[in-house]
C-alpha cells in the first residue's frame, strides 16, 4: 500500500480525527500533531511528502510556518485548510507559499484529491495504478486499461489520460495541457491539445469508456465519473 | 443663512481700522490748526487751512491707502494660503486607503487642531474596520469548523436522510460565506483597503472550472466565452464571491441538460447567461430591495445572493442588471473601484 506520509496540523479534535481517519481509509499515511510547536518539530524530525495546515492554530498564525519553511528553501508541498474563505488569506495563504487552498466545510473526497494533485515527486511504494471509475492508469507501465482490458495509447496520449486522472474531477485548462504533451519530440501546432484530446477519446470510445472525457468549453477538459 | 469668512473679516477689520484712523488723523490735524489759527496774529484763513490739510495729510493718506488696497487682499491670501492647503490634504483622506493619515508636517500652527482632529477620526475609522473583519473572521472560523465536522460526519453515512442533510450543510456554508462578505464590505465601506487591478477574464475561468464538475453532476454544462481580457480595479475575492453568486443563481434555474455560459466583455463587463426563463427587471428590483428592508426571507435563497452582488457592484462603481431577453444577469464595472 502506499506510503505517502503527510503531516495535518490542525487543532480541532474532532475535526483532526475525522480527517486523520478520512485519508487513512484513503490510504494515506497522516501523522497529526495540533500546534505549530508540535508540528514544526515533527516536521524537523522525519520526512512528509505533504502538509496540511490549518490556519488558525492556539499558538500562532499558520502563515508564520509557511513563510518560515519557505525562506529556509523547504518546498515541501503546503495544501492550507482555512476557515476563512472569502476574505483575502485566501489570497495571502498562496502569497506566502502555499501550493494550495481547501475552504472548510470540505469532503474528504475532495480533500484526498487534492492531496494526491499536490504529489509532485513519485514516492517510493506509492501505488502506481491512478484510476477513475473502471478506467485505470498504470504510471510505471504507462499502460491504461478499462475494466482490465488493455487499451493502445501513444505516447503522447498516454501523457494527457496521466494528467488527467492525477487531477481527476478537476478541470484542467489547455495550457496546462499543452504543457503535458509539449515533453515529447514532436512538433506542438496551436491545435496540438485538441487533436491529441479527440484522438484520445476515439480509443476510449473503442474501449467502451463513455460519458469520461468531459469538454468545458471555453477552458479546457476534465476526466470525472458520473456521479452515483 | 450666510458663511462667514476669514478673508471678509479681515478684510472688513483692516477697512475700518484704516478708515477710523483717517478719521482720528484728520479730527486731530484740524484740532491743531484750530488752536493755532485762533491765537497768532498771523492767522490763516479756514481756506487756507484746508488747502494746508489736503496738501499735507489727505494726499499722503491717498497716496498710502491706495497701494493698501491693493496690497491687504494679497497679503490676507497669501496668509490664508496654508489653511487652503491644510484643506486640500484632508480632504485627500476622504478617497484614501486605510491607513492613511494626514501629513500635518507644513501645517500652520492653527490648523493642527484639525489635522489631529481628522486623524483621530480616521483613526477610529480603521479601526472599525479591523474589527469588523476581525470579528467576520472569528465567526467564520467558529461556524466552520462545526459545519467541516458535520460535513465529514455525515460523509460516513448513507441514505436519505444524511444526503438531505448535506444539503443543509451547504447551504449554510453559502450563507456563512455570504454574511463574510457582507462583513467585508461594511468594513470596506468604513475605510477602504488598498484594491488591485482584476483581470476579469481570470475571475471567470477560476469560477467556471470550479462549477464545472458540479454542473456535469447536474446534469448541465457551464462554459466560458471570453472576450477581451478588461482589467477592473478592485479586491479579486470579493468579485469573485459577486460571480460565483450569478453562476450559482443560473445553475439553480437552468433545467437539466441545459447551458449556463459565463461571457467576458466587451469592455469591464462580466455576463451570466441561463436556460431558464430569464429574469423581469421588476424581480431583480425586489431583490435588491431586500437587503435594505432586512427582508432575508427567500425561498429559493437567491435574494441575500442578489443583494449583495448588488452592494459589491456598487462598491466597485458598477451595476447588476438583468436581461431578460437574453436570460443574463450582467456585471458592469465602472473605470475604477
Amino acid at each position: 500500500m502506499s506510503t505517502m506520509r503527510l503531516l495535518l496540523i490542525e487543532d480541532n479534535e474532532r475535526l483532526g480525527g475525522l480527517i486523520r481517519d478520512g485519508l487513512t481509509k484513503d490510504g494515506l499515511a497522516v501523522d497529526w500533531q495540533q500546534t505549530l510547536e508540535d508540528g514544526e518539530a515533527t516536521l524537523e524530525a522525519a520526512a512528509f511528502d505533504l502538509v496540511l495546515l490549518d490556519l488558525g492554530l492556539p499558538d500562532g498564525d499558520g502563515l508564520d510556518l509557511i513563510r518560515r519553511l519557505r525562506r529556509a528553501c523547504d518546498t515541501i508541498p503546503i495544501l492550507v485548510l482555512t476557515a476563512r474563505g472569502g476574505l483575502s488569506d485566501r489570497i495571502t495563504g498562496l502569497d506566502a507559499g502555499a501550493d494550495d487552498y481547501l475552504v472548510k466545510p470540505f469532503d474528504i473526497t475532495e480533500l484526498s484529491a487534492r492531496c494526491r494533485a499536490l504529489l509532485r515527486r513519485p514516492v517510493q511504494g506509492l501505488t502506481p495504478v491512478l484510476s477513475v471509475g473502471k478506467l485505470t492508469f498504470d504510471t510505471s507501465t504507462r499502460q491504461a486499461a478499462y475494466d482490465d482490458t488493455l487499451i493502445e495509447l501513444s505516447r503522447r496520449e498516454a501523457g494527457l489520460l496521466e494528467v488527467l486522472m492525477r487531477r481527476a474531477g478537476a478541470v484542467l485548462t489547455k495550457q496546462a495541457l499543452e504543457e503535458a504533451v509539449y515533453d515529447f519530440n514532436e512538433p506542438v501546432t496551436p491545435n496540438a491539445v485538441e487533436v491529441a484530446i479527440s484522438r484520445l477519446r476515439r480509443r476510449l470510445d473503442d474501449a467502451g469508456v463513455k460519458d469520461l472525457l468531459h469538454n468545458v468549453r471555453g477552458i479546457g477538459y476534465m476526466l470525472k465519473a458520473k456521479r452515483g | 443663512m450666510k458663511r462667514g469668512s476669514i478673508f471678509g473679516r479681515l478684510a472688513l477689520g483692516l477697512i475700518v481700522v484704516g478708515l477710523v484712523g483717517a478719521v482720528v488723523l484728520l479730527v486731530f490735524v484740524a484740532f491743531e490748526y484750530g488752536l493755532s489759527f485762533g491765537a497768532g496774529p498771523g492767522s490763516l484763513t479756514f481756506g487756507e487751512v484746508m488747502n494746508e490739510v489736503g496738501d499735507h495729510v489727505v494726499v499722503p493718506l491717498l497716496v498710502l491707502m491706495l497701494p493698501l488696497a491693493f496690497a491687504v487682499p494679497w497679503v490676507i491670501q497669501t496668509s490664508l494660503r496654508p489653511l487652503k492647503d491644510a484643506a486640500a490634504q484632508i480632504e485627500l483622506a476622504q478617497t484614501a486607503d486605510r491607513g492613511f493619515r494626514v501629513n500635518a508636517d507644513d501645517f500652520p500652527a492653527e490648523a493642527l487642531g484639525f489635522a489631529e482632529a481628522v486623524n483621530g477620526l480616521l483613526g477610529r475609522l480603521d479601526e472599525t474596520a479591523s474589527r469588523q473583519e476581525a470579528f467576520a473572521a472569528d465567526v467564520a472560523h467558529e461556524l466552520r469548523t462545526p459545519l467541516a465536522i458535520l460535513a465529514l460526519e455525515l460523509e460516513r453515512l448513507d441514505g436519505e436522510t444524511a444526503a438531505r442533510l448535506k444539503r443543509d450543510v451547504t447551504n449554510m456554508s453559502r450563507l456563512v460565506e455570504q454574511l463574510l462578505v457582507l462583513a467585508q464590505l461594511d468594513a470596506q465601506a468604513a475605510a477602504r483597503v488598498p484594491t488591485q487591478d482584476v483581470a476579469l477574464a481570470d475571475v471567470a475561468a477560476s469560477i467556471v472550472s470550479h462549477f464545472a464538475p458540479l454542473a456535469m453532476d447536474e446534469e448541465k454544462e457551464i462554459a466560458l466565452e471570453a472576450g477581451d481580457g478588461a482589467t477592473v480595479s478592485g479586491r479579486p475575492e470579493v468579485i469573485s464571491a459577486a460571480l460565483r453568486n450569478l453562476v450559482e443563481n443560473a445553475l439553480r434555474v437552468t433545467p437539466p441538460h441545459g447551458t449556463v455560459t459565463v461571457l467576458v466583455g466587451p469592455g469591464a463587463i462580466l455576463r451570466v447567461r441561463d436556460g431558464g426563463p430569464g429574469m423581469s427587471h421588476q424581480a431583480l428590483k425586489d431583490y435588491r430591495q431586500r437587503l435594505h428592508r432586512g427582508d432575508h426571507s427567500s425561498r429559493s435563497g437567491a435574494g441575500l445572493g442578489l443583494a449583495i452582488v448588488s452592494r459589491i457592484m456598487e462598491a466597485h462603481g458598477g451595476t447588476l442588471r438583468t436581461d431578460p431577453d437574453r436570460t443574463e444577469l450582467v456585471l458592469e464595472f465602472g473605470r475604477s473601484a
